[in-house]
């Protein structure tokens, strides 16, 4: 930082030099910065500033391309900076002009120019030709490797030959090594050879195991088949024996059937007969036939005799009515005369026996008709 | 002035087809990320590596509880050949261990192998079906194989594949079918056994003898096993040069003739002779199975009748040192001395 200067624009115009600002002495400065420059650089008390926070020392590989960090607007610092250079150009500017002591003003009517009058005419123009000179430090090289550092050479120089054998004894020396080497090669051998010894005893151990176990299997199966043909033989003779009891059985249990039916049934013909006998199922044609119709005949035949007998006696019963019904009658009237009651009583007696015959015939033939009709309805 | 280390730094590591292993508990982290990393050579190296480390159980362990199990399922169907092939190869190890086992039941990379069955390398493919075998010997794990449905793909692949994985495949049906049987008939596996009975390859009719013990030992299995006629196949096997596979066709023989209608086969088929040459053979491991099967045979009448002459023999095996063909022995001798 820089400490401030006042800029002075006039310089007095008699002297041939002048400069921006009068020669002064510097005044102590500070150790460390001011305050004052706190509101340019936004930073809290920066009195004791970290060189490792310090935004602007440059972190990283120094070597490195390194671009100049871009900022879009000035700082307030650049800013000013170029300002003071616009300044101080134009100072420097304006004091030429007033060093060089001009030509006087042109008369009136007539101009000045600018003529060129050195020997070889150069072109003027404003345009200052510019010639673009670049220049480019080279890409950052890796830094090449130091180069072994060999002192230079300092003392004598001395020889020394080995002769053969006097190093060491390779026979005696090459017996170690050799050990080593056979012996994990044969190591290795034998861990493999045992590994498949082991095997190979484990499984002719499975096999030994496996063919006894068959064996003891085959024994197994034999005493099985054996037991399920006896067993088979044994329910065969069973099933037989049990047929054969059974049909015994049933044989004797017929014969005694039998037998005991013979006996019932033995005295069942003569009960059988004696009971249809009884209920009359047996009969003597002759006497059923005699039963059923001549009886009957015979009783209503003798019925029939009885019933003339009853009517006779009806029709005498009625005729003595009659005859002292009459006499009543007679009797209770004035008699008017007995000749002639004696011979109507003759005659009546006369036509009473006829009438009586008579009568009884016309009794008869109802009552042979009513037998009729009764042997007709007997017959029925 | 020598000494035996030559430099003090220790030899580099120089494989440059392995990853770099960190310190201590960092490797298998670090070898996770690497497997998950877009980088192919990345996750090729850091597959190698993990191929080394597998071969620890406490890796094994350790590897499990990061969850390594779901960035290998990831890797399986990988495009690259190299990475399938070293996937497998990692499972496969891993299922040396019983840890291990336990781990991929859990995490269903069984289901996520099927898809490697038809792969056109034959190394993944071999790896895929040592997987299944080492599971498979495992109840867990076979039961694991079932439920994936992996039998009918397994019963076809046995007709077309090289002979190594066909004895795999056979070892991993065998373990299967121990559990459950009928969808390996559902699936045809008779047909295809009773081919493989007779391959040049001694190994392979063993196991395909093997596996028609595993089948004959249900009740469904002896019934089709009787009813494909694979008892005279089983014996003509009988007097293979293979030990293995007279010991397994012995033992397809004893649980096959439980049925009457095997008895009456194994009879027609002259099954005696052979087996009484076998019990004969002091040194034969199939001692045992013959045993048991003319027990079976003895039961029959015919059987007895021939059996009674050659008494003998089972006499001399009841001073056998092997306990289990003592008692056979004892047991041979009461069934043919039964009288009815």
């Amino acid at each position: 930082m820089v400490p401030t200067r006042a800029p002075e624009l006039t310089a007095p115009a008699d002297l041939p030099y002048t400069f921006y600002s009068q020669p002064r002495s510097l005044g102590s400065r500070p150790k460390y910065r001011e305050q004052s420059n706190a509101a340019e650089k936004e930073k809290g008390p920066v009195h004791h500033c970290n060189i490792m926070i310090d935004p602007r020392v440059v972190r990283g590989n120094v070597l490195s391309v390194r671009h100049p960090p871009q900022s879009t607007e000035p700082s307030t610092l650049e800013a000013k900076r170029q300002r003071r250079a616009q300044k101080q150009g134009l100072a420097r500017k304006l004091t030429r002009e007033q060093i060089r002591t001009g030509t006087p003003e042109p008369v009136e009517g007539r101009e000045h120019v600018h003529v060129q009058t050195e020997l070889y005419l150069e072109e003027i123009s404003d345009r200052v030709i510019e010639v673009d000179g670049e220049c480019q430090t080279d890409e950052f090289l890796d830094r090449p490797p130091t180069p072994l550092f060999i002192p230079a050479k300092t003392g004598k120089d001395v020889a020394t030959q080995i002769e053969e054998g006097e190093l060491f004894d390779f026979d005696i020396e090459v017996k170690p090594i050799l050990e080593v080497l056979v012996g994990k090669t044969v190591e290795q051998a034998l861990l493999e050879v045992m590994e498949e010894e082991e095997l190979a005893q484990l499984w002719s151990h499975q096999r030994a195991f496996a063919e006894l176990r068959n064996a003891e299997f085959a024994e197994l199966q034999r005493l099985e088949e054996q037991d399920r043909r006896i067993r088979e033989e044994k329910e065969r003779r069973r099933l037989e024996h049990l047929e054969k009891l059974r049909k015994q059985k049933e044989t004797a249990e017929k014969i005694a059937a039998r037998a005991f039916a013979q006996r019932y049934l033995a005295d069942l013909i003569p009960s059988v007969f004696n009971n249809l006998h009884e209920s009359g199922f047996f009969y003597d044609p002759i006497e059923r036939d005699i039963e059923t119709e001549f009886l009957p005949w015979l009783m209503s035949e003798v019925e029939e005799t009885l019933q003339k007998k009853v009517l006779g006696r009806m029709m005498l019963d009625s005729l003595i009515r009659m005859v002292v019904e009459k006499r009543l009658d007679e009797f209770s009237r004035l008699p008017p005369s007995d000749q002639t009651e004696a011979p109507a009583e003759e005659p009546r007696e006369t036509d009473a026996a006829p009438q009586v015959s008579g009568e009884a015939d016309v009794a008869d033939q109802p009552i042979e008709e009513k037998e009729e009709t009764d042997q007709l309805v007997d017959e029925e | 002035m020598a000494s035996p280390r030559i430099s003090a730094y220790l030899p580099p590591d120089i494989d440059p087809t392995k990853a770099a292993l960190a310190f201590g508990r960092r490797a298998l982290p670090k070898l996770n990320e690497e497997l998950q990393a877009p980088e192919l050579l990345t996750q090729q190296r850091a597959l190698m590596a993990l191929c080394d480390l597998v071969h620890d159980p406490e890796k094994v362990y350790q590897a499990i509880a990061l969850g390594f199990l779901d960035s290998l399922k990831t890797l399986l169907v990988h495009q690259d050949q190299t990475v399938r092939q070293k996937t497998t190869e990692v499972l496969s190890i891993m299922a040396l261990h019983s840890i291990g086992r336990e781990g991929l039941i859990r995490s269903g990379v069984i289901s996520a192998l099927t898809g490697l069955l038809d792969d056109p390398v034959d190394i993944c493919r071999k790896n895929t079906h040592q997987i299944f075998d080492r599971l498979a010997k495992l109840p867990e794990g076979a039961g694991g194989v079932l439920r994936a449905a992996l039998i009918p793909p397994l019963v076809l692949k046995l007709r077309t594949e090289l002979d190594e994985i066909q004895e795999l495949i056979l070892e991993t049906l065998s373990n299967c079918i121990r559990v459950e049987v009928s969808e390996a008939l559902a699936a045809g596996a008779l047909t295809v056994l009773k081919e493989k009975l007779s391959h040049p390859s001694a190994a392979i009719r063993s196991k395909a003898a093997w596996v028609l013990l595993e089948i004959s030992s249900h009740a469904e299995g002896k019934i089709a096993v009787c009813k494909e006629e694979l008892v005279p196949a089983l014996v003509s096997l009988l007097e293979d040069t293979e030990p293995e596979a007279q010991v397994n066709s012995a033992g397809a023989l004893m649980f096959a003739i439980v049925t009457p209608q095997g008895r009456s086969s194994a009879m027609g088929a002259e099954a005696i002779p052979p087996l009484l040459t076998l019990v004969a053979e002091e040194t034969s491991k199939a001692r045992l199975n013959a045993i048991k099967t003319l027990t079976l045979l003895a039961e029959l009448p015919e059987g007895r009748k021939a059996l009674l002459d050659h008494r003998d023999t089972f006499q001399r095996c009841l001073d056998d040192p092997s306990e289990a063909v003592q008692r056979a022995a004892e047991i041979a001798i009461t069934v043919i001395d039964w009288k009815p």
